[in-house]
C-alpha cells in the first residue's frame, strides 16, 4: 500500500519533471566529461598530424604533407592554420584548383585575414592571373596580420612588385614601389632591394634616391655603390657613376656587371667630343676616332667583293649609311673650317646611326664597350635614346 | 470540423420545462468544461515539457554515439587511414564478426537501419521500442561504422532517440495514444542531432516514419528536434555538417545541366535501391552459420577497396564529402568513388550490419554530382556552377530519389548549405531524380525493406498515389431550405411536394437545424401551425461540413443526425448541399467497386 502511494507520488507531473531535471543534470555532467576528453583527444591528434605534415613538408614529401594536413583538419576542421597549410601544400604540389577552392572558402569566411589573401595572391601569381593576384595581394597588404604587421605588409608588397615586374607591368610596379618607399625603415638590404626594383622599372631617379639613403649610413655598401653607379650611368651622370662604380668594384672585385658598366662609363668620358674643358684639337681627335670606329663597325657587317659598287653585300639600310660615311670621310679634314661648323654634329649623328643600325643587324660584329660608349655619347648629344 | 456543436439535431419540439433543464445543465457544464480545459492545458504543457526532455536526452545519446563512433574508428582504423594499411583489412573483418555475434545473440532488433523498425514500432507495437534496442543499436552501429563498414550514423540515431522516448513514456505509464506520439518525437530528436538539421529531421520523420501529415504531433516533434540540436551543438559545436564554399546559380539556361544531374542521380538511385532489394532477401536465406560471416565478408571486401586505394568509401565518409565540396577530387575520381560507395554500402547493408543509409546516400550524391558537374564543365566550360554546387545539388538528388523524401531533400540542402540561391537547381534536379526513380522503381526502398520483412506499413508515398475522397464527392443538393422565421404551416406548404423526408432549417443568427416532414405535420396537428420554426427547434445547432473536407470526417457526424448540412466556407449562411450516411457509404461502395 505504502509502495503504491509512493509510486503514485512519483507519477505526478511536477515530481516527474523534477526527477527528469535531476537526471538531465547528471547526464549532462557525464556527457560533458566525455565530450571534454573527446575534444582534447581530437586536438592532440590534430596537432600530432599537423606536426607530421610540417615535417613531411620540410623533407620535401609534399603528397604526404597534404595527406597529413587533411587528416589534421578532419580532427580540427575549423583551425585556420591547418586549413592554410593544406591549401599552401596543395598549391605547392601544383593542385591549384583544389588549393583555390579551399582558399576561397577560407577567404569568404575571413576576408580580413591577410595570410589567406596572401596565399590566394601567390596562387593567382603562380597562375599568372594578374588582376586576381593584384586584388588578393592588396587584400593581404591592407588586411589583418596577427604579428609584425609592418614587416608582413612590406614583404607582401615587395612580392607583388616582383610579380608585376616579371609580368612586365612596370607602371603598376612603379606605383607600388613609390607607396612602399615612403615608409621604409633604415635597413640597408631592404633599401637596396627597393632601389634595385626601382631600377628594374627604369625609374633611376627613385632608385638612386634609395641607394644614396643607404650610402649615407653605410658608405661602403657594395650593392648600394653598384646600384647608385648604375642608376647614375643610366641618368647620364657618367662622372658620378664612374666614382661609385670604381668604389663598388673596389668593394667587390667579382662584380663583373659593375666592371663592364665602369669600362663603358670610362670610355664615354674619354670619347665624348662635346665634353667641356677639352681643346679643339682633342675634340677633333675624338670625332675622328669615333668616325673611324664607326667605319670599322660597318666593315664588320659585310665584306665587299672587289670591283663591286660600295655598299654591295650589306643590308640596304647599312648600305645607305656606308655611302654617307664614305662621302663624309674626306670632309673630316676640314673640321676646323668655319664653313663646316655643323660637321662635328653631323659626323657624330652618323656615328650614332651606324652604331645603332649595326647593333640591330646580326651579320655585324657584336658591340664592343667602345661601340656602346660612342652610341651613348652620340645619343646624349642629340638628346635622343634614353 | 468547423462546428462547435455537440449533439444531433432533435426533430421533436422541446417544451419549456425541457428548455429550462437544458439551461441549467449548460450552466453546470460551463464549470465542468473550465475544469476540463484547465486539466487539458496542464496535460498539454506537461507533454510539451516531455518533448523538451526527450529532445535533451536524445541529443545527449547522439553526442555519445558520435563520440563512440569516432573512438572506435581511431582505435580500429587509426587516426589517418590511408591505403596499404593492414588495419583496413583486419578491422572491418574482426568488428564484422563481433557485430554479427551481438546482433544474432544479444540484440536481434538492432539489425538494419532503424527507420523501418521505428515505423513498425509506431504502427504495430503502439510505439513500443525496447530500451535494449537502443543499447544494441548504439554498440553495434558504433562498432560497425567505426570499423569502416559503409554505413551512416543518422538512421541508428533516429532509432536510439525513438527508443529512449518510448522507454521514458513507458516509465511514466503514459497512455497508448501518447506513447505513439513519443516515438516520432524521439526519432526526430535523434535524427536532428545526428544531422544537425532540425527542419530536415522533422520533415523526414513526417515523410518516412509517421507517414502522414498530422498537425497534432508536429509541435512536439519540432520542440524535441530543436532541443536535441541545441544539446548536440553545445557539445560538438554549431558548425554545419559541411563547410560549404561559395555556391550559386547564375543563368537560368544552366538548369539543363542540373536536369542532367537529376536524371543521372535518379538512375543511380534506382541501381542502388535495386541492388539492396535484390541481394538482401537472398543473403537472409543463407544458412544460419553463414549469417555470422556476412558482416565480416562485407567488411573484407570494403577493406580491400580501402586497402587498394579508396579508403574514402569506408565509414560514413563526411570528411570526404567535405573534400568533394572543396574540389579536392578530379571528376574521374568522384565517379569512381560514387560507384564504389554504392557497392560497399549495398554489401554492408544487405549483410545485416546495423547502420544507416543517410550518409551513404549523401556520399554517393555528392560524388556523383561533382562528377557530372566535372564532365559538364569539359563540354561547357563557361557553366557558372562550381563543383561544390553540383556536389551539393547531387546530395539532394540522391536523397530525393533513393530515400524518396523529396521535401526533406530540398530542406536538407538548404539547411546544410545555408544558401538559398541554389534552391531552384535543387528543386529542378530533385524533381527529375524523383520522377525517374518513381517510374523505374515504383516502390520506395524503405517500403521494399518492410515488405521483405513481411510487414506493410503506411507511407506518404502511398498516400500520394491514393485518391482522397472529399465531402463534395458524396454530397447532394438539398431539398427546400427552410428559414427559422418560417411558420410551421408555411414550412409544410414548402415541403409538401418534395420527395425528401428531412429538411435543413437556417437558424438565426447562425447555425443550422433540421426537421422532418412528419414532425412538421405533427406540430400542425397539435395546433402549433402559427409558431415559427425557430421556436420549435432546439437551440443547439447541427454540425456542418465544408465541401473540401475529407469524406472520412463526414463519417463522424452522419450517425449523429440524418442529414448534415454542407456549407460554403466563405459564407456560413450559404448551404451548398447535404450529406447523409447513405451518401457516404454509397460513395465508398462505388470507389471500392473500382469505378474511379
Amino acid at each position: 500500500m505504502k509502495f503504491e502511494r509512493l509510486e503514485a507520488f512519483f507519477r505526478r507531473p511536477p515530481v516527474v519533471v523534477v526527477c527528469l531535471l535531476i537526471l538531465a543534470i547528471a547526464a549532462f555532467a557525464g556527457v560533458t566529461r566525455l565530450a571534454n576528453r573527446f575534444h582534447e583527444q581530437q586536438k592532440a591528434l590534430a596537432r600530432h598530424l599537423f606536426a607530421a605534415g610540417q615535417a613531411a613538408l620540410q623533407s620535401g614529401e609534399m603528397e604526404q604533407a597534404v595527406e597529413d594536413f587533411r587528416a589534421a583538419l578532419s580532427y580540427s576542421r575549423d583551425d585556420p592554420e591547418y586549413q592554410l597549410s593544406l591549401a599552401r601544400a596543395l598549391r605547392d604540389t601544383g593542385r591549384t584548383d583544389e588549393a583555390e577552392t579551399y582558399l576561397l572558402s577560407l577567404w569568404e569566411h575571413a576576408p580580413q585575414e591577410a595570410d589567406i589573401s596572401l596565399a590566394l595572391g601567390r596562387l593567382y601569381a603562380r597562375e599568372k592571373s594578374v588582376e586576381s593576384a593584384i586584388r588578393f595581394y592588396h587584400n593581404a597588404i591592407y588586411g589583418v596580420w596577427e604579428s609584425d604587421p609592418d614587416l608582413h605588409r612590406r614583404d607582401a608588397q615587395l612580392e607583388l612588385v616582383d610579380f608585376l615586374l616579371k609580368q612586365g607591368a612596370t607602371q603598376q610596379a612603379q606605383a607600388e614601389l613609390i607607396t612602399l618607399a615612403t615608409e621604409l625603415p633604415r635597413d640597408a638590404s631592404l633599401l637596396v632591394r627597393v632601389g634595385q626594383m626601382f631600377a628594374r622599372t627604369q625609374d633611376y631617379d627613385h632608385a638612386l634616391g634609395e641607394f644614396q639613403r643607404v650610402l649615407r649610413f653605410d658608405r661602403d655598401n657594395a650593392e648600394a655603390l653598384a646600384g647608385a653607379g648604375d642608376a647614375e650611368f643610366h641618368l647620364g651622370r657618367y662622372r658620378a657613376a664612374q666614382g661609385h662604380l670604381q668604389a663598388a668594384v673596389r668593394q667587390n672585385p667579382n662584380d663583373s656587371q659593375s666592371k663592364t658598366t665602369l669600362e663603358i662609363c670610362t670610355l664615354v668620358l674619354q670619347s665624348d667630343p662635346f665634353a667641356r674643358r677639352i681643346s679643339n684639337a682633342e675634340r677633333n681627335r675624338r670625332i675622328r676616332a669615333a668616325f673611324d670606329r664607326a667605319g670599322e663597325r660597318l666593315a664588320s657587317c659585310g665584306a665587299e667583293p672587289a670591283g663591286n659598287q660600295p655598299g654591295q653585300g650589306l643590308p640596304a639600310s647599312l648600305g645607305v649609311l656606308k655611302a654617307q660615311w664614305e662621302e663624309m670621310k674626306p670632309k673630316l679634314r676640314r673640321l676646323n673650317s668655319p664653313e663646316e661648323a655643323d660637321l662635328p654634329d653631323t659626323a657624330m649623328d652618323l656615328v650614332a646611326q651606324i652604331e645603332q643600325e649595326a647593333g640591330s643587324e646580326k651579320q655585324c660584329s657584336s658591340a664592343t664597350p667602345l661601340d656602346r660608349a660612342l652610341l651613348l655619347v652620340a645619343q646624349d648629344h642629340s638628346g635622343g635614346g634614353r | 470540423m468547423s462546428s462547435s456543436s455537440t449533439g444531433p439535431a432533435v426533430e421533436a419540439p422541446a417544451s419549456e420545462a425541457v428548455r429550462e433543464a437544458e439551461e441549467r445543465a449548460r450552466s453546470n457544464g460551463r464549470w465542468a468544461s473550465w475544469f476540463s480545459l484547465a486539466t487539458t492545458f496542464r496535460e498539454e504543457r506537461f507533454f510539451l515539457m516531455l518533448a523538451v526532455f526527450i529532445g535533451f536526452f536524445s541529443g545527449l545519446a547522439v553526442v555519445c554515439f558520435r563520440l563512440a563512433i569516432d573512438w572506435s574508428r581511431i582505435a580500429l582504423l587509426g587516426p589517418a587511414p590511408q591505403p596499404h594499411n593492414w588495419r583496413l583489412l583486419v578491422a572491418p573483418v574482426g568488428a564484422g564478426l563481433l557485430v554479427s555475434i551481438l546482433v544474432i545473440h544479444v540484440f536481434p532488433k538492432a539489425r538494419g537501419s532503424g527507420v523501418n523498425q521505428t515505423k513498425a514500432a509506431l504502427y504495430i507495437y503502439n510505439g513500443y521500442i525496447p530500451f535494449r534496442t537502443a543499447v544494441g543499436k548504439f554498440v553495434t552501429a558504433a562498432l560497425a561504422i567505426g570499423s569502416g563498414q559503409s554505413l551512416g550514423p543518422e538512421d541508428p540515431s533516429l532509432q536510439i532517440g525513438a527508443s529512449l522516448a518510448s522507454a521514458l513514456g513507458r516509465r511514466l505509464d503514459l497512455s497508448r495514444e501518447k506513447l505513439r506520439l513519443l516515438a516520432p518525437m524521439g526519432a526526430a530528436a535523434g535524427l536532428a542531432a545526428a544531422f544537425n538539421a532540425p527542419i530536415s529531421a522533422v520533415l523526414f520523420v513526417i515523410e518516412e516514419v509517421i507517414g502522414r501529415w498530422s498537425a497534432g504531433v508536429l509541435g512536439s516533434v519540432v520542440l524535441s528536434a530543436i532541443s536535441s540540436v541545441v544539446v548536440m551543438r553545445w557539445f560538438l559545436g554549431s558548425a554545419a555538417l559541411f563547410r560549404i564554399p561559395s555556391v550559386g546559380f547564375v543563368r537560368p539556361a544552366e538548369l539543363i545541366a542540373y536536369v542532367v544531374l537529376g536524371l543521372t542521380g535518379g538512375v543511380a538511385a534506382v541501381i542502388f535501391a535495386r541492388a539492396i532489394g535484390y541481394f538482401r532477401p537472398r543473403l537472409q536465406k543463407w544458412p544460419r552459420w553463414a549469417l555470422y560471416l556476412q558482416p565480416a565478408l562485407a567488411g573484407l571486401i570494403i577493406g580491400l577497396i580501402g586497402y587498394f586505394g579508396a579508403p574514402q568509401v569506408m565509414g560514413a565518409g563526411y570528411e570526404y564529402m567535405d573534400q568533394a565540396l572543396h574540389d579536392q577530387f578530379t571528376w574521374q575520381m568522384l565517379g569512381i568513388l560514387a560507384g564504389l560507395k554504392i557497392i560497399s554500402t549495398t554489401l554492408s547493408f544487405v549483410s545485416g550490419t546495423p547502420g544507416g543509409m543517410f550518409a551513404p546516400a549523401l556520399f554517393v550524391g555528392a560524388m556523383l554530382g561533382g562528377a557530372v558537374g566535372g564532365v559538364e564543365h569539359i563540354f561547357y566550360p563557361h557553366l557558372s556552377g562550381s563543383t561544390a554546387t553540383y556536389a551539393l545539388v547531387g546530395m539532394g538528388v540522391l536523397f530525393a530519389a533513393f530515400l524518396r523524401a523529396p521535401m526533406t531533400s530540398v530542406f536538407m540542402v538548404l539547411e546544410v548549405s545555408g544558401n538559398y540561391s541554389i534552391i531552384v537547381p535543387v528543386i529542378v534536379a530533385n524533381t527529375f531524380a524523383y520522377l525517374v526513380s518513381r517510374s523505374l522503381q515504383p516502390t520506395p526502398i524503405f517500403d521494399v525493406l518492410t515488405r521483405q520483412d513481411g510487414l506493410d506499413l503506411p507511407s506518404l508515398e502511398e498516400q500520394r498515389d491514393q485518391t482522397v475522397l472529399r465531402v463534395e464527392d458524396a454530397m447532394r443538393p438539398s431539398g427546400p431550405l427552410l428559414d427559422f422565421e418560417n411558420s410551421v404551416e408555411q414550412a409544410v406548404r414548402r415541403v409538401e411536394d418534395s420527395p425528401a423526408d428531412t429538411f435543413i432549417v437556417r437558424m438565426s443568427p447562425s447555425g443550422w437545424g433540421s426537421i422532418t416532414k412528419d414532425a412538421l405535420k405533427k406540430l400542425v396537428g397539435e395546433g402549433k401551425g402559427e409558431l415559427t420554426l425557430g421556436s420549435t427547434l432546439p437551440v443547439r445547432s447541427l454540425p456542418y461540413l465544408h465541401p473540401d473536407q475529407a469524406l472520412e470526417i463526414a463519417l463522424r457526424y452522419v450517425n449523429q443526425t440524418p442529414l448534415v448540412p454542407v456549407v460554403h466556407r466563405a459564407d456560413l449562411h450559404k448551404l451548398v448541399g447535404v450529406i447523409s450516411r447513405d451518401d457516404v457509404l454509397k460513395k465508398y461502395q462505388i470507389v471500392g467497386d473500382g469505378e474511379e
